[in-house]
């Protein structure tokens, strides 16, 4: 039922001393658009907590281009703790938004980010805690169109019980034109049904109510989807893509939190796409092409912004900023600018070659804390197999760079359980984190324990297949290989200045799981949510259990499910939802990493195929001359 | 985190603003205030000085902590700048860089060799508004309760999982206390609490109040809320005079 747009914060505000943090529900933030005047509101949800939740640039982008549109208002609204949630569903007060604190359930349109697979039963707990009906199906007429979209959409099946519609790719322009659409359908006095109908015309907008699931001989188990007659909606919906990052607004963020958030400075994007085709990486392949901002606007903007929030810090962020055809330049110029006012510079992460660890340096002025590079596996042959195209070489003359440099501290990023793996490559972290350790000690001086402060940190995350990489196919390694894994790593190191962390196995279960299944998979996140399953993202939180046991009142093995490969030739439950990627390129991709052979960056040779510029009509946006490693 | 304070830099100028805390925004914490004011004197462009420390923080220092949920009419902050802007101007572009629930009242130039705030405002005045239920919760019993408690000295009392203790002979200096007029339902009690502070620590309103309502003379009622706001903060001297912050002595 929609609800009543009215403040309500009068009903929030005597819980606000009864829970922690309280910063996380006022709003007021210096640059929050409170003039919310609409007449059509839409409202954009992080399914999780505001700290988590606010420094999104994605809903910072979106919360401007909306803001901007003529007749229409956006506001925020993020998911409470469990201390506030329980307090609210005791008093019957439901999840209202941040700058009008109105009934989320009030507004026209609600949008949710879907920025990982674990955010699944978040968003069954906001839709409730919001008093809207989880399942689309059970909504009424007037109830607010839910949408979604973002990083995680491409393999949306197993939440789009949940959704309206999807919105696919670069949702800058794509969500003006939904809010537009909505807002004129209801104004005709358009039915729930045609106003879908409508959205399914638009550009790179899936609607999957009007989409049938078939299971068949040559579908996986979870099938695939075909629009249902008569509808009209496409076969496949390919995502928008904006072919220049230059003509987009650089100054997303403007917002400045009162509490400390997750990423507590200005952020600024720096480019979209990246090129570099390493075959396990989702974002390499669904952001494509690259897309950089050109110097010049990247410095008058970092300005802009500094001037406008009053950060002491900016980030320059994309998939991979050292990669920047002017990041040099970029660099040199902030930090002049950045000297006399005790500004900080950071980019999120090196690349592996001498070119990074100069980046690196150029950032971080006199700081020298730890320096991240990922080599993501033990041998060259691996790397190879994961199109990762760096070599021992590159990795020993970075580190020796990076000590010369003044850093004590390094990093090393790792993934376990790749397509091919063996023992061996396992036990080749270990090695090369002894080597790097030692280039260590030999540029800052053998000496005793403690005295160089030389340590090496390996980082080892559980690989899980993500749908429109070249290892879609792929399953997952059973949970029991993957520890047995981990303490083969463990037990190689004998060396106490190299630490070895790694990630929680039962985790990655319920992420692969959820990456995999299709449209029935809900029932499985909605049996979760009923067994308590929230803030599964957190460590603290999440229940393995909850998850397990409501796979088995469905009978789902939810292991089995992560671990299942699928047929080279079966169709796909995400095959309609395309980010341009061809599957062509994917299988061939497939194969070659299988013979182990790699594949070059197309931004700094030649193209290679992977379909997403002939299939959207856009190319690499390249400002100036790319540096190859 | 704000800067070491700039001992022996006359060259600095100590700019003293007064601001308040209030509506939404008295449920922040310390650092939250912190991290918002310095984004306000970063907005405003006013020539704060940077401290030469590895973090490159900036010169600034702050009155004690307010507790979360607790409103100010008096809150301090002292930012050292590098120029000597007119007072009124940097006054005016701090209020326009600033939320408006964290606005500047005052500013003016102070001595710069004085303690820093933290630990020379010693003496605050807060007017508390306690809401409950029950045939005990009346100005009565809170002020027969207050008595007991001063006679026992101190109070005992957990700071999230820690034990903490709090002397009272020093840091509870007087109170009134008078029945309000109900709100929502519940019975209201006023008070006005003046507290001392000294490197032992400060007595925080909700402390002495949770203490107070744990004794028998308040067993029948029940606490539901507290609001609390901090109406001043003065130095107080040794012969006991109160000094206020933006005293016209203490302006240069």
């Amino acid at each position: 039922m929609r609800l009543e747009r009215q403040d309500r914060f009068h009903e929030l505000e005597p819980l606000l001393g009864k829970v922690l943090h309280p910063a996380r529900y006022l709003d007021h933030e210096w640059g929050a658009i409170e003039q919310q005047d609409g007449p059509f509101h839409v409202c954009m949800i992080y399914a999780d907590t505001y700290e988590v939740g606010q420094p999104n640039l994605g809903i910072a982008i979106l919360y401007n281009a909306l803001n901007a549109a003529e007749g229409i208002s956006c506001e925020r609204a993020y998911l409470p703790w469990t201390d506030m949630s329980a307090l609210m569903r005791e008093r019957g007060v439901p999840l209202l938004s941040l700058e009008s604190s109105s009934p989320v359930a009030s507004f026209d349109i609600v949008g949710f980010t879907l920025a990982h697979e674990m955010v699944a039963t978040n968003i069954v707990e906001t839709l409730d805690l919001a008093g809207i009906a989880v399942r689309a199906s059970d909504r009424d007429e007037d109830d607010p169109i839910i949408i979604a979209g973002g990083p995680s959409a491409w393999n949306c099946e197993p939440l789009v019980p949940m959704f309206d519609a999807v919105l696919l790719g670069d949702g800058e322009e794509e969500i003006v034109d939904v809010a537009r659409c909505v807002r004129d359908a209801r104004a005709e006095g358009a039915s729930r049904e045609e106003i879908l109908m409508r959205l399914s015309q638009i550009e790179s907008i899936y609607v999957p109510s009007l989409y049938d699931v078939v299971v068949n001989e040559g579908s996986t188990r979870w099938g695939y989807a075909v629009p249902k007659e008569g509808t009209g909606a496409p076969d496949i919906v390919y995502k928008r893509c904006i072919p220049s990052l230059a003509d987009t607004e650089p100054v997303a963020q403007r917002m400045v939190p009162y509490m400390g958030i997750v990423q507590d400075r200005f952020a600024i994007e720096v480019l979209r796409g990246c090129a570099r085709g390493c075959r396990f990486c989702q974002a390499g392949m669904t952001y494509r092409p690259v897309r950089e901002r050109p110097a010049e606007q990247v410095i008058e903007a970092v300005e802009e912004g500094l001037a406008m929030t009053g950060y002491d810090e900016c980030s320059l962020s994309s998939l991979s900023t050292t990669d920047h055809s002017q990041c040099a330049q970029i660099l040199t110029a902030l930090n002049e600018k950045a000297r006399k006012s005790g500004v900080r510079v950071s980019i999120p992460s090196q690349r592996l070659d001498s070119f990074g660890v100069d980046m690196a340096s150029a950032v971080s002025g006199a700081r020298r804390g730890g320096l991240t590079f990922a080599p993501e596996a033990g041998t060259q042959r691996l790397r190879d197999v994961i199109n990762k195209n760096v070599t021992e070489e590159d990795l020993e003359r970075a580190a020796r760079n990076a000590f010369e440099h003044g850093w004590r501290r390094m990093k090393l990023y790792y993934m376990m359980g790749l397509p091919t793996e063996t023992d061996e490559d396992i036990m080749a972290i270990t090695d090369t984190a002894r080597r790097v350790l030692e280039i260590g000690r030999e540029v800052c001086g053998r000496v005793r324990k403690g005295k160089n402060g030389v340590s090496v940190t390996i980082s080892v995350a559980v690989f899980v297949p993500k749908c429109y990489t070249p290892f879609q196919w792929v399953g997952q390694l059973q949970r029991d290989e993957v520890r047995r894994r981990q303490q083969l790593l463990l037990t190689s190191n004998k060396d106490r200045d190299i630490h070895i962390s790694y990630h929680d196995s039962d985790v990655s279960v319920i992420e692969g799981a959820l990456s995999k299944m299709g449209r029935a998979g809900f029932d499985v996140v909605l049996g979760a949510w009923r067994n308590g399953c929230r803030f599964d993202a957190w460590s603290s939180e999440f229940s393995y259990e909850g998850w397990i046991e409501a796979g088995k009142a469905l009978g789902y093995d939810l292991e089995e499910i992560a671990t299942e490969s699928f047929d080279l030739d079966a169709r796909l439950p995400w095959d309609h939802t395309s980010p341009g990627v061809s599957k062509g390129y994917l299988k061939r991709e497939w194969r070659r990493a299988i013979a182990g052979v790699t594949t070059p960056d197309c931004t700094m040779t030649s193209c290679t195929g992977c379909g997403v510029c002939p299939t959207l009509g856009v190319d690499n946006q390249i400002a100036g001359d790319r540096h190859v490693g | 985190m704000s800067g070491k304070p700039p001992i022996g830099r006359p060259d600095l100028n100590r700019l003293r603003v007064m601001f308040r805390k209030d509506g939404r925004l008295a449920y922040l914490g310390h650092l939250e205030v912190i991290n918002t004011i310095e984004r306000s004197v970063r907005r405003a462009k006013l020539p704060f000085s940077v401290g030469n420390g590895f973090a490159q923080r900036m010169r600034i220092q702050f009155s004690q902590a307010l507790p979360v949920g607790a409103a100010s009419r008096a809150e301090y902050v002292d930012v050292y700048l590098t120029d000597r802007i007119d007072a009124k101007e940097a006054f005016e572009r701090f209020a326009e860089s600033s939320p408006s629930a964290l606005a500047p009242v005052d500013a003016a130039y102070v001595q710069s060799r004085m303690p820093a705030l933290e630990a020379w405002l010693t003496r605050s005045l807060w007017q508390v508004r306690l809401l409950g239920t029950g045939d005990d919760f009346s100005a009565s019993h809170l002020d027969e309760s207050l008595e007991a408690l001063r006679g026992v000295g101190h109070i005992d009392f957990m700071r999230g999982d820690k034990p903490r203790t709090i002397g009272l002979d020093t840091t509870l200096v007087s109170w009134d206390v008078a029945d309000g007029a109900t709100e929502g339902g519940f019975s209201a009690i006023d008070m006005r609490l003046e507290t001392r502070s000294s490197n032992l620590g400060a007595l925080r309103p909700a402390v002495l109040m949770e203490a107070a309502f744990k004794r028998g003379e308040l067993g029948g009622s029940v606490l539901d809320s507290l609001r609390v706001e901090r109406m001043g903060q003065w130095h107080e001297g040794e012969d006991g005079s109160l000094i206020d912050p933006m005293a016209a002595e203490l302006r240069i």
